[in-house]
C-alpha cells in the first residue's frame, strides 16, 4: 500500500475518519483520479463525507444531514401551547388528543399515509381553559389515538399564515400517559366521512347538524315526494343526506347508518337513505360535540365544489350589482358580485334583493344553505332567498382582505391539472420564453393577435398596437402557458409603453426577447391570477408574476437533509 | 370532463451530463406528432431538458448537405454535454450560440443554461450517443448556476431514491410500483429503463449530486486550488507568478507550459480542455492566451485531439 502518490491526503482523511482503512482511501483517491479526473486534493472532500457516512451510525448520519441547526438546538419544554414560537423545533409538550385521522396525501409527489387532527394542552390541569391546535402526524404513529394523553419529545411547530400548529415528525417520541378510548375502526366497519367514496354503500356514524322536511316534485307532474334533508358530520368533515323515508331524529343526536348509498351530484356527494337503511342511536363520548362540528364544517370558498347544497360560510362581499332581465314578459332581477375569504375568490347570485348597500362594501355575511354552481371550475354561490343570508359586523378572520391582489396559493401540479380557477397564485420554474413575447397587433374587430397583418377571421387589418409575453412554467410534472398582458409586463418590465418600445427598437425584436431570457430563464417564479381551462389547453392569465429570489447554497443543504445524503 | 391535454408541452428535465451521457435507450411513439424520449439509466424519460455548465467550446461544422451546424459542449461536475444548433433550430437560439461563440473567443469563460430537446444518434458500429438541441439559451450567473446544480441534485436524488425502490417490485407492474413510493411521474420511465439497462452505476451519480452540491454551497476551494502536486514549469515562472506571469509569459513560456501540462496531466486518454485551461489560469496565463496556445500547438502538429475537447502530446 505504499506505492501510491496520496500520502499527506490519506493522513488527513484518515484524522476526519479514523475507522476509515487506508486501501479503502488510497482506493477512493485513484477511482477520483482515474474515473472522474479529480485531482487528490479536490477529491478530499467528498472522500472524507462519503467515508464519514459509510462508518458512522445511521443515527448520527441523519442528525448531521439535518444540519447543525436542528441537531444542536436543546429541547425546549412548555406546558402551554401559547408559549411555542412559530419556528421552535424539539418541543416537548404534554397534550391531549382531541381527534386523530389518517389520510393519504401526496408529499413532494410521493403517496404518503400521514394522520391529522386536534390535540389539546394542559390536559391535567382543568382550572384553566385549555387551547386547541391542529397537528400533523407525518409519520403516523400507533400511540396517538383519539382521547389519548401523550407527551410528545421533539415536536416541532409550524406556522403557516400567522397559524400555528403541531408537527409530529418521524423523530418524535409519544409517550402514552393515559390510554384513550379509541374510536373502533375496523375495516368493513364505519368509514369517517372525508373517506366515504364517490358512489356506493356504506356505514357511517355521525351527529346530525341539520334536518329538515322536504318536497321533491315530480318532473312528469304527476306529484310530490316527502323526503327529509339534513346534513351529517364528524371530525373529518360533513355530508349532505336525503332520506326517503321518514325520519325522527334531531339535532346533535349522533347515529350509526348502515346501508346508506352515496351518490355524486355534479362534484358533490350525498348520502342516501332508504328502505334497506338502518339507523340507530350511537354513543361515543369522545365523539366531537354539535358545537365542535358545526364550527369544523363551515366551508371556505377553496372547498367549494360545482353542485354543493346545505352549503355555510362566511364571505365578505366586495363588488354587488343588480341586473334586470324580463322572462315570460315579466321584469325580474338577478344581483351578482364578487366574494372572497381567506381561502380565495368567487362569485355570488342572489334572486331576492338583500340588504346590502352598494356604497358600503365590502361588507361581511354569513350565508347558510346555500348552493355552488360552477363555470370553467370557478364556483359560484347562489343565493335563493335573503332568508340565507345574515349581515355580520365584522369579518371572523383576522387579515383584511385586499380584493385587488387576494389570491391562494396552490401547488403548482396540482394546479396545472385540475380546473379553472380564480383569484389563485403558484411557484413554478420559468422554462421558456416565447419569441412572440413583446409588441403585438390586435385585430381592432376581434382582439385577436394579427399575424403579418391578418387576422384569421376579418383578413388584413390596421393593428391595434398591445403587449403581450408568453411563458412557460413547469413544476413536478407539468406545464402551464403563462400570458402577461399590457399592465402586467409593463409592471414585471418596471417600464412604460414607451420605454418598452425604445427597448424593442434599440434590440431588434428577437434580441429583446433574449434580454427577457437572461433575466428568466431557468428561474423559480411566482405567478397571480386566474387559470382558465377549455378542452384544448390551458391558460394561465398571470395579474403579477415575481421571481424568486433563490439561493443555491441553502437549496444544496436543503436537499441533502431531504435526501439524507451527508 | 378532464380537458384532453395530448399536445400539452413535456417538462423539462433537470439532468447532469452523466446520466444523460449513458442513457442509450429511446422510445417514439408510432404516431406524427408523438413526442420522442431519450430515457436515462435512472429512468428519467427526456423529451425536454433544462442544463446547465461551463461553456467549453462552439465550433462551426460544414453538413454534407451544405448546412453550417454548431457543435458544442458544456461541462458540468460530472461530465460533459454534447448540443449542435442547426438550421432548422429555432433562429434566436442559433443566435444566441453565435453570440456566446464569440465572447468564448474572446476569452470569456461564462456558464450557459438551455433548455434543450433530447436527441440520440446510432453510430455504424451500433454504438449510441445522446445530444442536445437547444431551444433557448442563456449565459447565467453564478447564483444561478448553482441554483441549477441544487435543483439537478435534488431532482437527481429522487430519481436515485426511486430507481432503488423499484429493483424489487418493477416487475410486478405500475400499480406496485406507487405502491413502494415511486412518484408517478417516474414510473414510465422505469418501466421502461430497469428490463433494458444492466443496472446503473448508482455510486458514480451520487458522487456527482455530492459534488454538484458542493459546488452549488460554495466549497469551491479544493474545487478551484492549484493541484499541489504538479510541478510548476521553470522555477523562475513558478516564484514570479502572479502579476509578472500574465504580462512577462509570452506565447514560447505558454507553449512550453502547456505542453508541459499536458504530459504531466495526460493519464492516457489525454486531457480536457477546461484543466488546461484552468491550470494554465493558474500558472498566469489567461484562457484567452491558453487557447490561442492549443491551437498554434495542434497546427504545428505537437499535440492531437483525439477526442472533441481532449487532447494529447504528439509521441
Amino acid at each position: 500500500m505504499s506505492d501510491h502518490p496520496y500520502g499527506d491526503h490519506v493522513a488527513l482523511v484518515l484524522e476526519s475518519c479514523p475507522d476509515a482503512t487506508e486501501e479503502d482511501i488510497v482506493k477512493a483517491f485513484r477511482q477520483y483520479e482515474e474515473e472522474f479526473f479529480i485531482p487528490p486534493q479536490d477529491a478530499m472532500h467528498s472522500i472524507i463525507r462519503k467515508l464519514q457516512v459509510n462508518t458512522t451510525p445511521s443515527s448520527a448520519g441523519r442528525s448531521a444531514s439535518g444540519g447543525a441547526k436542528r441537531a444542536t438546538k436543546p429541547m425546549r419544554k412548555v406546558e402551554r401551547l401559547e408559549e411555542l414560537n412559530g419556528d421552535d423545533q424539539n418541543v416537548e409538550i404534554t397534550v391531549q388528543v382531541v381527534s386523530h385521522n389518517v389520510r393519504d396525501q401526496t408529499v413532494r409527489g410521493e403517496q404518503r399515509t400521514i394522520a391529522f387532527g386536534l390535540l389539546e394542552d394542559q390536559p391535567y390541569d382543568s382550572s384553566t381553559p385549555s387551547t386547541r391546535w391542529e397537528y400533523k402526524d407525518w409519520a403516523p404513529k400507533a400511540e396517538l389515538r383519539a382521547g389519548s394523553i401523550v407527551r410528545l419529545e421533539g415536536a416541532s411547530v409550524n406556522e403557516y399564515q400567522g397559524r400555528r400548529s403541531i408537527n409530529v415528525n418521524k423523530s418524535t417520541r409519544v409517550v402514552v400517559l393515559e390510554e384513550g378510548t379509541a374510536p373502533v375502526v375496523v375495516p368493513g366497519e364505519p368509514l369517517s366521512i372525508a373517506d366515504l367514496p364517490k358512489e356506493g354503500n356504506v356505514c357511517v356514524v355521525g351527529r346530525i347538524l341539520g334536518i329538515r322536511p322536504d318536497v321533491i316534485h315530480r318532473r312528469d307532474g304527476t306529484g310530490s315526494i316527502d323526503v327529509v334533508r339534513g346534513r351529517l358530520a364528524d371530525d373529518t368533515g360533513s355530508i349532505g343526506f336525503l332520506s326517503w323515508e321518514p325520519l325522527e331524529l334531531d339535532v346533535g343526536q349522533l347515529v350509526k347508518i348502515d346501508g346508506a348509498s352515496v351518490r355524486t351530484f355534479r362534484d358533490t356527494p350525498e348520502l342516501n337513505f332508504g328502505r334497506t337503511t338502518t339507523i340507530e342511536a350511537y354513543h361515543d363520548a369522545a365523539f366531537a360535540s354539535a358545537e365542535d362540528l358545526e364550527a369544523s364544517s363551515a366551508s371556505t370558498i377553496a372547498d367549494l365544489r360545482d353542485g354543493a347544497r346545505d352549503v355555510r360560510c362566511v364571505v365578505e362581499i366586495h363588488e354587488w350589482q343588480r341586473r334586470t332581465f324580463t322572462r315570460d314578459g315579466e321584469e325580474r332581477h338577478l344581483w351578482s358580485g364578487q366574494v372572497a375569504d381567506p381561502s380565495g375568490r368567487c362569485r355570488m347570485s342572489a334572486w331576492d334583493e338583500l340588504p346590502i348597500d352598494e356604497a358600503n362594501l365590502p361588507v361581511t355575511v354569513r350565508l347558510t344553505g346555500v348552493r355552488v354552481r360552477a363555470w370553467q371550475g370557478v364556483p359560484d354561490i347562489t343565493v335563493d332567498n335573503a332568508e340565507q343570508v345574515e349581515i355580520l359586523d365584522s369579518t371572523p378572520w383576522e387579515e383584511n382582505i385586499d380584493f385587488a391582489t387576494h389570491s391562494v396559493d396552490v401547488d403548482f401540479d396540482e394546479l396545472a391539472e385540475g380546473g379553472g380557477r380564480v383569484g389563485v397564485s403558484t411557484t413554478g420554474l420559468i422554462v421558456s420564453i416565447r419569441d412572440d413575447s413583446g409588441l403585438i397587433q390586435r385585430c381592432p374587430e376581434c382582439r385577436r393577435v394579427l399575424r403579418d397583418g391578418v387576422c384569421q377571421d376579418h383578413g388584413a387589418q390596421d393593428g391595434q398596437e398591445d403587449v403581450r409575453l408568453r411563458l412557460v412554467m413547469q413544476g413536478e410534472r407539468s406545464t402551464i402557458s403563462i400570458f402577461l398582458n399590457r399592465e402586467s409586463a409593463l409592471a414585471l418590465l418596471d417600464t412604460d409603453i414607451e420605454g418598452l418600445r425604445a427597448a424593442i427598437t434599440e434590440h431588434g425584436a428577437m434580441a429583446w426577447v433574449q434580454t427577457l431570457r437572461a433575466r428568466f430563464l431557468g428561474r423559480s417564479a411566482t405567478v397571480r391570477g386566474r387559470l382558465l381551462v377549455d378542452e384544448r389547453s390551458s391558460m394561465f392569465m398571470a395579474e403579477a408574476l415575481e421571481a424568486v429570489e433563490e439561493d443555491g447554497a441553502l437549496m444544496a443543504t436543503e436537499a441533502r437533509a431531504q435526501w439524507e445524503v451527508a | 370532463m378532464e380537458p384532453s391535454r395530448n399536445i400539452r408541452r413535456q417538462p423539462a428535465w433537470h439532468v447532469f451530463a452523466s446520466e444523460f451521457g449513458e442513457a442509450t435507450l429511446n422510445e417514439k411513439g408510432s404516431g406524427e406528432y408523438d413526442p420522442s424520449f431519450v430515457i436515462t439509466r435512472l429512468g428519467a424519460k427526456v423529451n425536454r431538458c433544462l442544463v446547465a455548465g461551463l461553456l467549453e467550446r462552439v465550433e462551426a461544422r460544414e453538413t454534407s448537405s451544405g448546412q453550417t451546424m454548431y457543435q458544442g459542449q458544456l461541462r458540468d461536475p460530472s461530465g460533459l454535454m454534447y448540443f449542435s444548433v442547426g438550421d432548422y433550430d429555432p433562429e434566436s437560439a442559433r443566435e444566441s450560440i453565435l453570440g456566446l461563440s464569440r465572447a468564448l473567443e474572446e476569452g470569456e469563460t461564462m456558464h450557459v443554461m438551455m433548455v434543450a430537446k433530447a436527441r440520440w444518434y446510432q453510430t455504424d458500429e451500433g454504438a449510441i450517443y445522446t445530444s442536445l438541441r437547444p431551444e433557448e439559451v442563456v449565459r447565467i450567473d453564478p447564483s444561478r448556476y448553482s441554483a441549477w446544480l441544487a435543483r439537478t441534485a435534488n431532482a437527481t436524488l429522487a430519481r436515485l431514491d426511486a430507481y432503488e425502490r423499484s429493483q424489487s417490485v418493477v416487475s410486478e407492474g405500475p400499480a406496485a410500483m406507487k405502491q413502494a413510493g415511486i412518484p408517478e411521474h417516474l414510473i414510465p420511465g422505469l418501466s421502461l429503463a430497469l428490463p433494458h439497462y444492466d443496472g446503473a452505476s448508482v455510486e458514480q451519480y451520487r458522487l456527482h449530486v455530492l459534488q454538484a452540491l458542493d459546488i452549488a454551497e460554495g466549497r469551491m476551494d479544493a474545487v478551484r486550488s492549484e493541484p499541489t502536486k504538479l510541478p510548476v514549469h521553470g522555477s523562475e515562472e513558478g516564484d514570479g507568478d502572479g502579476e509578472g506571469a500574465a504580462s512577462g509569459g509570452g506565447s514560447d513560456d505558454a507553449s512550453d507550459v502547456m505542453k508541459q501540462l499536458i504530459a504531466t496531466l495526460d493519464q492516457g486518454q489525454g486531457v480536457d480542455y477546461e484543466t488546461l485551461i484552468r491550470n494554465m489560469g493558474a500558472r498566469g496565463f489567461d484562457a484567452g492566451l491558453a487557447d490561442t496556445t492549443l491551437d498554434a500547438l495542434f497546427d504545428e502538429g505537437s499535440i492531437l485531439e483525439p477526442n472533441f475537447g481532449w487532447y494529447r502530446l504528439v509521441e
